[in-house]
């Protein structure tokens, strides 16, 4: 008779996309011929760990078992790979061979990837790992690789970091777990947008921005060549507020999915630029490996799509989605995964093909036709996820002397505090993820608190050909943004006539 | 608007008295002018000047050393008949203007062959308001169709309301019509006439030459008390023609008077437009001819309203800034512009006064000049963006403006 194997048990997780699962692995070791079998659906980057655990072992003065080693990893229908399951199995090994003294009943987390001299080290996506982790688990221990702990900090993660294998022996034998949270330096964003004060006698797009940001409303600047469409997108930037912490880690464990452990973790909106060259690919991500593309990497920040007429049609009737729902998908393998995508949409364009259409004097040389062409590409449906229309002119000389004389930024920063204020209303009114552009659509009308007159207005602007039925609730949206940054209860006919300014018009 | 008195035009007078009375002619003129024996038609009553010229000290053309010779015996004949034009001019209330004026009409001014002096008795602001907000010639013929007639009343009454000036002839038919439909109305109405301002002509048209001198402005080149002569009349339609920014044809036979007025018109670069009409009626045949030769089909007051807005935006455009159009020295006559003005000042000092309405006048009033974008409005109304946006929403709605080209420019000038 065949006598008990030693099982040990070790909880780790893995994550494809933004899904975390929770994952057990088991090690059980047998008398007999020494084998090691890794079962449970693992990718031979998870079998390879035998190689490392043997030198890491030798190594840090432990040794591989003799006998039957078998390493269950479960849940055992789901396909997994990454190495961040070394360390959990090293764990296992040791403490089935009693190589480490396990605590009677201690769960224990572990999670990183060991070099051959016994080094632990870190994984990517560990920023949505952690975060799932500390929010779902009760945990005894919980182990992470040293240089994990930036995105330990970011996530509010508490654990013990460990940089090498032979750390283990005073955790576990010397009993010396100190779990802790971690810090993590932000590089302090120097404030180095460009201050919106430099948009001079373009009264309208600086408007326009205050409210996008205000309510995170889509936007589009339709403006000659030269006339400050791109700078737009850092004045844009510079008046949106901080990040907040959990929007941190948001913006973070996409980068860190992209970039690894090297991202700067900055409390600065993301803004990703992208130009008519991009691909549905990459505003999607990748669906092999499950990284996010710009569409993710953008979420709580700004998608800068330049040049938007230029865009392949497929790639504007893709983006229609995103921008309705707020999030990404990505299949594989009948599986969903899904990123969150929650951001201003800011779009510039010509708005006729020699770009000078609104220029003042007729210095335009397309022909009719060709006006009617260039912005028609951009289809309706894509038009009435946008908000904000505004069209920009070249700046006079005197004036662009001034811009690059005065370096002082507290027009924006001003802006910023009115954006602050506004979102403060809109959180108020629709709890803390929403904001007037954001919250999903379904029966807004009662809390955005429109007038009867209003609505009427409303409904008499739509019937002269102001905006389309479809455009209403978006007018309503843009009125109430305007409200709160005017510090109105109530929408009035006032805020709706300005929205209307706002909407897309024929040429 | 208050014209000087005619005593003391009698240099200008005396100018009317030489062209119309000795064999001086405008030819003449252009040769003592340009050889700088006179600086301009005033010069014609120095007399001194006028012995130099006859010894031959300028380098002048034979012929016209020998007009003014001619002009030196009847001189003082001339003092005579100008004594005379001052006596019936200071009757019946007529002044006159030069070309030396400030005020004399913008349209004639861009013109050559133009009268340098001419007569008027009326509401002379009437000459401003049309340069500023459009003039139109319309003619037609003596016995018009009842169709003809009917469409001059519905289309100068149409006109009129949207401030733009009638000028026609005060002859019967048409003329008479466009009279009587745009006296009353907003933009007013001129007539010109052959002979001298005093002078009704057809006599049966007393009726509206008290109601034009009473409402609207008389216009004549003749000196007062000239009889209209036949050979006059093709000059008049001339000015006509000069005077408007476009001409409507309601009415014409294929020998005409009103097809002058047409094809001076047509030479001047303006357009002209004709009322469409029936092909087997002879007395609208040279209307119809005129369409042929590549007239404007008028289908209603729409088009005669786009060709003056036109332009009237480019005769502003070379005025400058409305203010400074406003060379009266007497403001209370032109009350419209006057009130935009105080706003405007208004707006500068204490612009929390200003309600709404004020502010749509303003806007309204920058873009009778030129369409412009929000932010050049915003400039120009020193407002924040979200109070020109709602103003501008609102007049949108009621139709004042409209937006083009990232633009905003007014439905109709």
């Amino acid at each position: 008779m065949a006598s008990k194997p030693n099982v040990a048990r070790v909880f780790s997780c893995f994550a494809t996309g933004t899904e975390v699962i929770d994952t057990v692995i088991e090690v059980a070791i047998a008398p007999g011929i020494p084998t090691f079998s890794v079962i449970g659906l693992c990718d031979s980057s998870i079998r390879e760990a035998q190689g490392r655990l043997i030198s890491a072992f030798k190594s840090t003065g432990f040794n591989m078992p003799k006998g039957h080693i078998t390493i269950g990893i479960s849940p055992a229908y789901m396909r997994k790979t990454g190495t961040g399951f070394d360390l959990p199995m090293a764990l296992g090994i040791l403490f089935a061979s009693g190589q480490l003294y396990l605590p009677k009943d201690a769960k224990i987390y572990a999670e990183g990837e060991l070099a051959l001299n016994g080094e632990v080290k870190a994984t990517p996506g560990s920023c949505i790992r952690l975060k799932s982790v500390q929010r779902n688990l009760e945990l005894d221990y919980k182990l992470i690789p040293q240089n994990e702990s930036s995105s330990a900090g970011v996530v509010g993660f508490k654990g013990q970091a460990v940089s090498s294998l032979s750390e283990l022996t005073d955790i576990f034998d010397g009993n010396n777990y100190k779990e802790a949270s971690f810090d993590f330096e932000t590089e302090r964003s120097q404030d180095d947008f460009i201050d919106i004060s430099a948009l001079k006698g373009q009264e309208k797009t600086k408007r326009a921005l205050l409210i996008s940001a205000a309510g995170f409303h889509n936007i589009m600047l339709l403006g000659s060549p030269g006339s400050g469409k791109t700078m737009c997108g850092k004045i844009l930037a510079g008046i949106l507020p901080r990040l907040s912490p959990n929007e941190l880690a948001d913006v973070y464990s996409m980068n860190e999915l992209v970039e690894g452990e090297s991202s700067v973790i900055k409390d600065e909106r993301p803004v990703r630029l992208v130009g008519p060259a991009v691909t549905v690919g990459k505003l999607l991500g990748n669906a092999v490996s499950i990284t996010p593309g710009e569409l993710a990497l953008a979420n709580h920040g700004i998608l800068f799509a330049d040049e938007l007429p230029l865009y392949k049609s497929e790639v504007l009737d893709f983006l229609r989605g995103p921008l309705e729902e707020r999030k990404v998908h990505l299949m594989k393998k009948g599986n969903l995964y899904s990123f969150d995508s929650n951001f201003i949409f800011l779009g510039t364009g010509n708005p006729c093909k020699c770009g000078l259409l609104y220029e003042s004097g007729s210095k335009c040389r397309c022909t009719e036709s060709e006006k009617l062409r260039y912005l028609s590409k951009i289809s309706g449906p894509f038009m009435e996820r946008i908000d904000i229309v505004s069209e920009m002119r070249s700046v006079k000389g005197e004036d662009l002397a001034s811009i690059y004389i005065d370096k002082d930024n507290g027009e924006s920063l001003e802006y910023r505090k009115n954006v602050e204020r506004c979102w403060q209303i809109a959180h108020e009114r629709y709890g803390a993820d929403h904001l007037n552009g954001t919250f999903p659509e379904s029966d807004i009308r009662d809390s955005m608190r429109v007038t009867q007159t209003a609505l009427r207005f409303a409904s008499e602007l739509s019937e002269k050909g102001f905006f389309s039925a479809r455009g209403f609730t978006r007018i309503l949206r843009v009125a109430r943004t305007i409200a709160d940054i005017n510090g109105k209860e109530d929408v009035t006919a006032d805020e709706i006539s300005e929205a209307a300014q706002f909407r897309m018009r024929g040429i | 608007m208050i014209l000087d008195n005619a005593e003391s035009r009698f240099e200008d007078m005396f100018y009317s008295a030489v062209m119309l009375n000795t064999e001086v002619t405008y030819k003449t003129l252009c040769d003592l002018k340009d050889n700088m024996a006179i600086k301009d038609y005033r010069d014609l009553h120095d007399r001194e000047l006028l012995k130099a010229i006859a010894k031959g000290e300028f380098k002048l053309r034979n012929d016209t050393v020998l007009r003014i010779k001619k002009l030196l015996e009847t001189f003082g004949n001339l003092e005579n008949i100008v004594e005379k034009y001052i006596q019936i001019a200071q009757a019946n209330n007529i002044g006159v203007v030069s070309v030396l004026d400030k005020f004399y009409p913008y349209n004639w001014r861009a013109l050559s062959g133009m009268p340098q002096v001419f007569y008027c008795r009326g509401d002379y602001s009437l000459i401003d308001s049309m340069t500023l907000k459009g003039s139109v010639a319309v003619v037609g013929s003596r016995s018009p169709s009842k169709y003809a007639q009917y469409a001059t009343d519905q289309i100068c009454k149409e006109l009129g309301e949207k401030a733009v000036t009638i000028v026609s002839g005060m002859a019967y038919g048409i003329d008479r019509q466009a009279h009587l439909s745009s006296v009353n109305t907003k933009g007013g109405t001129i007539a010109i006439l052959a002979g001298g301002v005093d002078n009704i002509y057809p006599p049966k048209n007393k009726d509206i030459y008290d109601l034009i001198s009473r409402n609207g402005l008389i216009i004549s080149e003749m000196p007062p008390g000239q009889q209209p002569l036949r050979q006059y009349f093709p000059s008049r339609n001339r000015l006509i023609a000069g005077l408007t920014d476009c001409t409507v044809v309601m009415e014409a036979g294929t020998v005409s008077g009103t097809l002058h007025t047409a094809s001076f018109a047509a030479n001047q670069g303006k357009e002209v437009f004709v009322l469409p009409n029936n092909i087997y009626y002879e007395n609208a045949k040279g209307g119809l001819k005129l369409l042929e030769d590549g007239g404007n089909v008028l289908l209603g007051a729409e088009n005669v309203i786009d060709s003056v807005a036109r332009s009237v935006m480019y005769k502003r455009l070379a005025l400058g800034c409305p203010a400074e159009l406003n060379y009266y020295d007497d403001k209370e006559d032109f009350e419209g512009q006057n009130d935009i003005d105080a706003i405007r000042v208004l707006a500068k000092v204490k612009p929390e006064v200003i309600s709404d309405d004020q502010w749509k006048l303003l806007i309204q009033d920058a873009l009778s000049l030129k369409s412009l974008c929000v932010d050049e409005l915003c400039v120009i109304t020193m407002l924040p963006f979200y109070k020109v946006s709602k103003l501008l929403t609102e007049l949108e709605l009621n139709g004042t403006v409209c937006q083009e080209k990232g633009k905003y420019s007014l439905t109709f000038v």
